[in-house]
Parts: structure tokens; sequence; C-alpha cells
């Protein structure tokens, strides 16, 4: 019966509104004078898993990373157009970033641990927000390990310092430290690259369990990846969105010829 | 086809040549850096070593005879040797260079003893007895018990001054302030009482005045010393090497604990260390905030332009500037400028004399802190840009305000790096000394920074810094052979003091690192 809801993908052009965790419309992205993000529009839904795939250079991370405003931290950067998520256009100014970013969660490339303990690291969020209780913090602490299947490894070291931890376990602990905000929407900048496959697998074991929670957004090049794991894939190219479709359609038969060139390249 | 060859050397020839060039000059380095080593530890611990005393005989060029005790110091030249000694003419030690072939005989003097005084000069004499008031003369071995009488009387005398004349002075200045009629009785009863207890402390100091040491000299003249001037009576001669390493120990503990004597040729050196430890750690306070917020702002904040490289170029240019040139700014900006404006404002009453407005800790201090503020930016801001970018893309992406991202995750991170520019500027600031002179360390102060009386750290106050000491030192000790030892013994201690504050941040700095960074 579970089997069947997920493979029950609709087609994107069927995405409601109500389906709909992330909107883009229209949306460019200038660095300085290169146009990096050419006129997105694309519909992400709600507790799926969606893959953004294609060459290095072709704008997939910057627009994830537009999701949470990360791009702001960067000189030069300006954009426009509109990203709708809960119903608000989280481009405008008058958005509290600090608060977008506790529901939009974002897990990058290479592990990046605080140099702090374990315990620390996951609280990171949580004491910002000014939580300072200890009996909440234990609880959301034991709560977000549990979630990403770390803390049967850690419970007895939790204050011990994160950077001891192995690449993988590292990769699940800033899981962990994203998913203690219970954010909406999880975005995962080429999660497993700098990961052995073994752990990889694991990683992908985790996220489909995620997704009951939250959408997941993942970029990635391994095109198994997110045959793989993802419920949708679109694929870009040198900043266009050149194909958006359920990821069986897409990777099976594609329409564009870009993209069949891309996906059997990596194949062949 | 160039011709390469040099010297007619074939290619591992010439290899090793430079090899050997190379390792020639490294070795120098080595070489430079033992001898200062071994230098300033030789010379700076022989100021502790108790020399044996001699009884020298030997003549004059003018063929007259002469018969000293003396400590003998071997000269760099063969002919010459060197006699520190005490006579009836010199009682408390001279110094002379004699050629080799006036010496006639130079025999261990046992008898003889080496007698510090409070004052910290020395006698070099024969003890015969010790005079004590209403009782026959007491032989030598005595001189324990009748040192720990003297000082029981000296602190009688001490107490009635501190206990009784001391308030009732205070009670008849208040009288002579309020000038009025109807005291008259209480203030003749006052008198009466201070002339009492005057008298009392006349008569114990004229009972502590009876007790002598007599003592003579190689020529048999006979020479007097008070028992309350004496500190310390060895018979150098006598000690085994273990009395020798005690008399060290003790010197040392004498040598950080007391005050400098006879114009900073003997006593201690405990002003100078604390000056300079207090100055320092004033500078660090100042010093340490001020640079990591620069730091910050031309890391983080500043926008790339122009302007900002300039600024950063001029900070770095800063660190070059001569010393003395910041002595100067300190003296002319801080000490007079400010110093004498916060005069104006608050202490007007005590105008023309300045409280502020003249060289002191606080002006020294921050001084220092201008002249080290440049290595401290640099080294934070090195620190600063050693924070991997993913980990402040992982503060923000958690909803941290730039703000919170560098109070909780960069500066964290950077604190080796500033650890070792807070390190670098102590380690200038110990050492200095020509700016130091014009802002308020000075020769001799009578007062620490420091002590009971309200508001407790006098920042206005001068104070006595290391390095000036051994500047002072080393001007002494073109003539007095005793005083260039302290001064070794001086650098010594700065040396150690420096060493000492350099390893402790470098285990401060490994621990940061070692719990920020990854190995």
């Amino acid at each position: 019966m579970l089997k069947l809801f997920e493979h029950n993908t609709l087609n994107v052009k069927d995405i409601s509104e109500e389906q709909t965790a992330v909107e883009v419309k229209n949306l460019n992205l200038w660095f300085g004078n290169k146009h990096v993000l050419n006129d997105i529009s694309m519909r992400i839904p709600k507790n799926k898993i969606t893959a953004l795939i294609g060459q290095s250079g072709c704008g997939k991370s910057t627009l994830i990373s537009c999701f949470n405003r990360l791009n702001d931290l960067y000189d030069g950067c300006k954009y426009n157009g509109e990203i709708i998520i809960d119903g608000r256009n989280i481009n405008s100014r008058k958005v509290n970033v600090s608060r977008l970013r506790t529901n939009v969660g974002m897990v990058f490339q290479r592990p990046n641990p605080f140099p702090m303990s374990i315990y620390e690291n996951v609280c990171y969020g949580l004491r910002l927000q000014g939580v300072k209780v200890r009996r909440h913090l234990d609880d959301a602490v034991e709560g977000a390990l549990k979630q990403a299947a770390l803390w049967d490894e850690v419970k007895d070291r939790l204050f011990e310092s994160a950077q001891v931890l192995s690449g993988g376990q590292q990769q699940r602990l800033v899981i962990a430290r994203a998913l203690a905000l219970k954010p909406d929407i999880l975005l995962l900048d080429e999660p497993t690259s700098a990961l052995d496959p073994l752990t990889t697998l694991f990683i992908e074991e985790l996220m489909d369990v995620l997704k009951k929670q939250c959408t997941i957004v993942i970029v990635t090049h391994n095109m198994q990846q997110a045959a793989r794991v993802s419920d949708y894939t679109a694929f870009f190219h040198q900043g266009r969105l050149i194909e958006y479709a359920d990821s069986d359609t897409l990777f099976t038969m594609p329409e564009k010829k870009q993209t069949e060139d891309y996906i059997t390249g990596r194949y062949g | 086809m160039v011709n390469r060859d040099i010297f007619g050397l074939n290619a591992v020839q010439r290899q090793s040549l430079v090899i050997s060039l190379t390792a020639f000059f490294t070795s120098l380095l080595l070489i430079a850096l033992v001898s200062v080593l071994i230098l300033i530890s030789f010379r700076g611990t022989a100021y502790f070593w108790p020399e044996p005393i001699y009884k020298v005989t030997g003549t004059l060029p003018d063929s007259s005879r002469f018969s000293v005790l003396a400590n003998i110091f071997e000269d760099a030249s063969e002919e010459d040797i060197t006699l520190k000694y005490s006579d009836v003419n010199h009682p408390f030690g001279f110094q002379k260079q004699i050629d080799r072939k006036q010496l006639l005989s130079a025999n261990l003097a046992l008898e003889s003893a080496e007698i510090k005084l409070l004052d910290g000069r020395r006698v070099m004499a024969i003890p015969e007895h010790i005079v004590v008031p209403s009782k026959p003369p007491q032989p030598l071995d005595n001189i324990g018990a009748v040192l720990q009488d003297v000082a029981l009387i000296t602190a009688q005398i001490e107490d009635l001054n501190t206990e009784h004349l001391a308030p009732i002075h205070e009670a008849l200045s208040q009288f002579d302030k309020r000038d009025v009629v109807e005291d008259a009785p209480a203030r003749e009863k006052l008198v009466a009482a201070f002339n009492e207890y005057q008298k009392r402390v006349e008569a114990l100091e004229n009972t502590r005045a009876q007790y002598r040491l007599l003592v003579s000299f190689a020529d048999g003249s006979p020479f007097i010393i008070p028992i309350s001037s004496i500190q310390d009576v060895d018979f150098v001669s006598r000690l085994t090497t273990f009395e020798k390493w005690q008399v060290v120990f003790s010197e040392i503990g004498v040598f950080l604990s007391d005050s400098p004597k006879q114009a900073n040729t003997s006593g201690g050196v405990f002003p100078a260390l604390f000056g300079t430890v207090l100055m320092v750690f004033l500078m660090t306070i100042i010093v340490t905030p001020f640079g990591v917020l620069a730091a910050i702002y031309l890391s983080e904040y500043a926008p790339n332009t122009a302007l900002t490289t300039i600024i950063r170029v001029s900070v770095s240019n800063m660190a070059g500037v001569p010393s003395i040139v910041y002595g100067v700014f300190g003296l002319g900006f801080f000490v007079y400028t400010l110093g004498g404006s916060i005069d104006e404002l608050l202490f007007s009453d005590t105008l023309p004399a300045p409280t502020m407005g003249s060289p002191g800790v606080f002006w020294a201090a921050l001084t220092m802190a201008i002249l080290t503020l440049p290595v401290v930016i640099v080294a934070t801001e090195e620190g600063l840009r050693r924070v991997p970018d993913g980990l402040k893309a992982g503060s923000y992406a958690l909803g941290a305000t730039k703000v919170e991202t560098i109070i909780r995750t960069v500066l964290p991170i950077a604190s080796p790096g500033i650890m070792t520019g807070v390190i670098l500027a102590i380690a200038r600031a110990a050492g200095e000394v020509a700016p130091l002179m014009l802002v308020g360390a000075v020769k001799f102060a009578p007062t620490l920074p420091i002590d009971g009386e309200f508001p407790y750290l006098h920042l206005d106050r001068q104070f006595m810094h290391l390095g000036v000491l051994i500047y002072d030192g080393a001007f002494h000790s073109q003539t007095d052979g005793k005083s260039a030892s302290m001064m070794f013994a001086a650098c010594l201690l700065l040396l150690i003091v420096v060493f000492v504050l350099n390893i402790l941040a470098v285990l401060l700095r490994t621990r940061l690192r070692k719990r920020y960074l990854k190995g």
C-alpha cells in the first residue's frame, strides 16, 4: 500500500498550489555581470525528494541557495523574480532571513560540524532561538539525532568533540543539526559527494525516511543517485531549466535532446 | 651552451658547496643564539654565587705595600687581575685592577666574612667580637641571637611609631586645623604624651646603637658596624659547596623580593619585575579588545575597496615604526595633551602640580598598546582568514545573524591566531625600553603603583621596568663589576619572564587549536 502511494508521482504540470512547498517564478540571478540563473520557474512538491542535476556551474547549487537566501552573503549578487514558500515571497526585503533559514535547513557538500561537542552542534540553532531550558535541549538533541540515525552511535559521547566523528557520521550530525529546528524544507547540496559508497547508501535511506516530515531538495552529480532517491528531477544547463519531470519519466524517456545527452553521457 | 662552471666545480661539488655554505650560516646563527644564552646565564648567575675572600698582599707602583681582603677576578688579559676589596679607606668595597707581578701573596682568608648591610652595601672584614650593652663582649657565634635581640628592639620602635606617635601626630594636626581655644588643654595632654613616647623611642634607639660588631681589616685596622644595619654575616671562604648553594638561593629570594639599593647596584629587582608585569598586563587589557575589534571590522565588514587596502597596508607599516616615535607620541599626546586636559577637568584644585599630566604607568601601557596594536590586528586577521567559509555558511544556514556567527563560531576558531598576536605583543612590550623612559618608567620609583591606599591601583604613578633597570645598569657596569652582575642577573630574569610568557601562551594556543581546529 505504502509502495503504491510512493510511486504515485504526479506529472509536474499537475502539482497544485497546496501540494507545492517552493514555487519559483521567473527567477533571474546575476553574480556581478554573470547571468547565473535565467528565468527559472518551477514548483517543488511537498514531502517529495526533488533532485537538481546538471553540469558544474549550471546554477543548481545557486538555485537552492536562493531558497534560504544564502546568496545574500556574496557581494555582487542580484536577483529578481519570486520564490514563494508558505504563501510568502521570500525574495521580499521584509522577510526575516534568520527565521526563513530556521525553516529551510541546509546541508553542504563537505561535512562542516562546528568545533564544539556533538551536543552543542545539534543545539546551535536552538540556542540561537533562545532556548535555554536544559530538558528541552536534551529532548531536541535526542530527537534530532534519532531522526538522523546517529543516536545509537553517539549517545554515550554527546559531549565529546564532533571533530572525532567519521565523515559519514559528521554529515549525519549536520543533518541532525538542521533537523533540530524542525524545518519544513531540507536543502542538500551534494551531500554525499565527499563520502564513501556505503555511507552514501546510508544517507540515501535516511532521506527516504525524512521525506515524510519535510520536503527535500537535493543537488547531485550522481545520476544513479538522482534516479534512485528522487521523486522528481530537474535538469539545468547554463542557468536554464531545460527539463523538469518525475524521475521515472526524465530518466527513461526524456523529452529534450540535451537531457538525453547528459544522462546517457553519464551512463555510457 | 651557457658555461655554468663556478670556480671550475662540477655539479656535485657545486651542490655540496651550496649545502655547506647554507649550513655554515645556520650554525653561525645557532652559535650566536647559544652564546647569548650562555653569556647571560653565566654572568647572571655569577651575581648570586658567593666568591671566596682572600687576604691579598702586594706592592703598588710607587713601591708602597698594601694588604687587603678581596675577591679575586681573573681578567681577560693574562697580565692583570681585578681585586674587589675592602680596607680602611674603602670599607664598603672598591675595585682595582693590578698587574699580576705586583701581587705578593693571596691566601684564602678563612676567618674573614662578608657582612651584608640592610642598605645593600657589603663589607669584607674579619669579625672580632660583638659589643652588647651591660654585658662583656660576646663571641661571634652569638651573632644570630644578638641579631634577634636587635630585631626585637627595632620592632618595638616601629610599634611605638605606628601605634602611638603617628595617631597622636594625626590628632594634633586636626587640632591645628580647627584652631579653637577650647582644645588647648586636650592638646597639651597630647603633646605631653607625644613627648613621653618620643623619649621612649629615643631610649630604645640609644640601646640599639650600643649593639655593635667590631671588625678588622687585613692590615689590622679596626672598624665598627652597628648591628642594626646588618642583614647577614657569611663566612664565605669557609662555605662548603652545599652551603654556597644555600646562599645562592637565599640571594635569589632577596633579588626577587627586595627593592634595588645603592642606585640599582645591589639589593633586588622586585619593583622592576612588578612594574614590568603590571605594565604588560594593563597593555594586554587595552590592546586585545581594540586589536580584535579592528581586525573583525577589517576582515568581516569592511568593503573590498582601495581604502580598505590602504588601511591594511598602513596597519602593517605601523609595526615597523621605530618605537621611540611612539614614545614621543605618547609623551606629546597622552601625557601632555590628554593628561593635561584630564587635570584641568578633574584635578584642577591641585594644579599646577600635575596628576595625570605627568608620565605614569597608565600612559606607558597605553603607549605600548598603540605600539603593539598592529601586531595584534595582523595576527587576528590572519586567524580570522583561517576560519573555513563552510563553517560560516553552516552557521548562517541555521539562522544565525552575522554577529552571532562571529561570536559563536568565528572568534573561537580564530582564538589561536588572536593568542599568537597577543603573545607577540607581550614579548615586544616586555622588552621595550626607549619609549617607556619617556612615558613613565624610571630608574627608581619610591612606591609601587599598587598599594593599600585608595584607589589601590595608582595609574598615574611612575614605575620601574626591568629593561630600564638593565639600561641603567649598563652605565654603572663600566666602572663596577658587581653592578654589572646585577645587570646580567636582571637580563636573565627578563629573558625568563619573556620565555615563561611565551611558553604559557604557546601551550594555551596549542590547547585552543586542538579544541577548535582539525589536526
